[in-house]
């Protein structure tokens, strides 16, 4: 909140907020040295994953009665396993991926919920190069390594020269299918994670700046209806951001999946 | 030709300082088109899960991939407001 009050020269009586100069200014608040809070918050996400499965699934196997933590952990890691790794990708290689689905949704996941998160307040996944665009280059190399391990060179003949396809269009339609395969998978792929993560991000903070400058800054009683104004609609897209945390999560690794299973199961 | 210049002063006072505002007008046009198209998709995902309940997880799962490609487009409109 200061962060944005303070920023640059900005006279608090002319102007009732003073926006920064860039919006990166939102997202940059670096302390001790050149250590900043995405690095710090990047490693807390990576050790919350960590905890939760070494919490709630190695030391929780030794316990004969499960506790509700490791019940919830165990949910979570069943649905992934169920749900989209064998859901999606299918029972013969489904399990071979898990791993790296469930790593990826659990990293997202907490990384998202740092947004709504009390304290924290700030999605690590709106940065783009921690987490979304990261994870999508090595989603990448994933289905392209599968599809050639699964489906040697026909994986591109297939791709580039789709069969099923009129002789007339085929090169057409292979160059789309290139680019689209290639290209806009994976830049797509982290750029819907990192808007929608921006934009709450954004909203959040305009409304609940919004409501905190109008309820504590100086001036009559008509400011007090304006700023609870600001506050419940603030708390409202506060609950809303909550189910999209959740959701990017879920769409990324099941994008992911999806990606995987049109590599390693050729189209008939 | 006095009036053609008249003409361009004004457009030029007109557009001169809507820089950031056009960004914005770029990004509601953006919007229009995933906005009607995730309408669609949610609103046919509903009508399958009413007509044939014990398909809606199989549905759900279909509408969230659907939702999520028409997404990209109204997204990238948004990056692209911070961009401009």
């Amino acid at each position: 909140m200061e962060l944005i009050l303070a920023s640059g020269e900005c006279n608090a009586e002319d102007e009732i907020i003073c926006v920064p100069e860039r919006v990166n200014e939102l997202f940059e608040n670096p302390f001790l040295g050149g250590v900043n809070r995405t690095m710090v918050l990047a490693v807390l996400a990576a050790l919350i994953v960590i905890g939760l499965l070494y919490f709630g699934i190695v030391r929780h196997k030794k316990r004969l009665v499960p506790s509700k933590f490791g019940a919830a952990v165990e949910a979570l890691v069943t649905f992934v396993r169920d749900e989209i790794a064998i859901g999606i990708i299918g029972p013969q290689h489904g399990l071979k991926y898990f791993p790296w689905l469930l790593s990826i949704f659990l990293v997202i996941l907490v990384s998202n919920l740092f947004e709504v998160a009390p304290f924290i307040n700030f999605p690590v996944s709106s940065r783009m190069w921690v987490v979304p665009a990261t994870l999508s280059i090595l989603t990448w190399f994933i289905f392209v390594i599968s599809g050639f391990k699964e489906q040697g060179f026909s994986y591109l003949k297939d791709i580039a020269w789709p069969p099923g396809v009129p002789v007339a269009l085929k090169p057409l339609v292979g160059i789309i299918e290139l680019v689209s395969t290639f290209l806009v998978r994976p830049f797509s792929l982290a750029v819907r994670l990192f808007a929608n993560l921006v934009a709450g991000h954004v909203m959040l903070t305009l409304l609940l700046v919004s409501g905190w400058v109008f309820l504590s800054g100086q001036g009559g009683l008509a400011k007090i209806p304006i700023g609870l104004g600001w506050l419940v609609v603030g708390l409202a897209i506060y609950a809303f951001e909550i189910i999209v945390a959740i959701l990017q999560a879920y769409i990324f690794t099941l994008l992911s999946a999806v990606y995987v299973q049109t590599a390693v199961h050729p189209e008939h | 030709m006095e009036a053609l210049l008249a003409v361009q002063v004004v457009v030029a006072e007109l557009t001169g300082d809507i820089g950031g505002s056009l960004a914005l007008v770029g990004y509601g046009l953006a919007a229009i088109g995933p906005g009607v198209g995730i309408g669609i998709v949610a609103g046919n995902a509903v009508q399958a899960m009413a007509r044939q309940p014990e398909a809606a997880g199989m549905v759900r799962t279909t509408m969230f991939l659907g939702i999520a490609f028409t997404e990209a487009l109204a997204l990238i409109g948004f990056v692209l407001f911070f961009l401009a």
